[in-house]
């Protein structure tokens, strides 16, 4: 395995851990770090002339993970 | 006699059970993990699917839990992962997306090959859905 391919599956794993760990760290007793799924919700409720766009972006986003991932 | 609005909320807590959504997501799931990656089945199930789901994700009507209405100033936090993430994707990108320099997507690509794997992602695909809708 080449270095850079190291580096990257290593900086994929991190990114992996981290998120992890600030979700743990979340739900602990008293923890002033919101959860993942309030930080969607925050930004789900972001609206702009009245148009749900925070809702439509990450609804798009997610439609969008599926196609990349499962059907490209 | 039951209001309109009671019915509503009594079928919406129906959908809000784990196992009524796991009754809809698993064979949904294994259905979809059938399909191999660029074919024109697994685009077509990904958009109808994903379509569907989108649209009644936009509908106001479904079950909500509750969330705050603002972020505390912590919220920075989640900029290290996302941070990370884009540093990492777009190095590997401009690397030319190769065996020594993978993007996520190449890197997912083995691993999506498998049907238990390709099920699993669409399982992990439909649960992340409903775990923003309900926000």
């Amino acid at each position: 395995m080449s270095l850079t391919r190291f580096l990257a599956i290593a900086g994929f794993v991190a990114v992996v851990v981290a998120a992890v760990g600030l979700e743990w760290a979340a739900r602990r007793e008293g923890s002033r770090i919101p959860r993942l799924g309030d930080v969607a919700a925050v930004v789900m409720r972001y609206e702009a002339g009245g148009l749900p766009v925070g809702r439509l972006a990450l609804l798009g986003f997610w439609m969008w993970c599926g196609w990349h991932f499962l059907a490209r | 006699m039951e209001r309109p609005e009671e019915v509503w909320a009594e079928r919406a807590g129906l959908w809000t059970r784990p196992y009524v959504m796991g009754a809809v997501f698993i064979p949904l799931s294994l259905l979809g993990g059938l399909f191999p990656s660029f074919s024109l089945a697994a685009n077509l199930y990904v958009l109808v699917l994903g379509g569907a789901l989108l649209v009644a994700g936009m509908s106001s009507r479904m079950p909500k839990i509750a969330t705050p209405q603002e972020l505390p100033s912590a919220v920075v936090w989640w900029l290290i992962p996302v941070g990370l993430f884009v540093v990492v994707e777009v190095a590997t990108y401009a690397g030319g997306s190769t065996l020594d320099s993978p993007t996520l997507s190449l890197l997912a690509d083995p691993l999506l090959e498998s049907y238990p794997m390709r099920s699993a992602a669409y399982f992990g695909w439909l649960i992340a859905f409903w775990g923003m809708v309900r926000r």
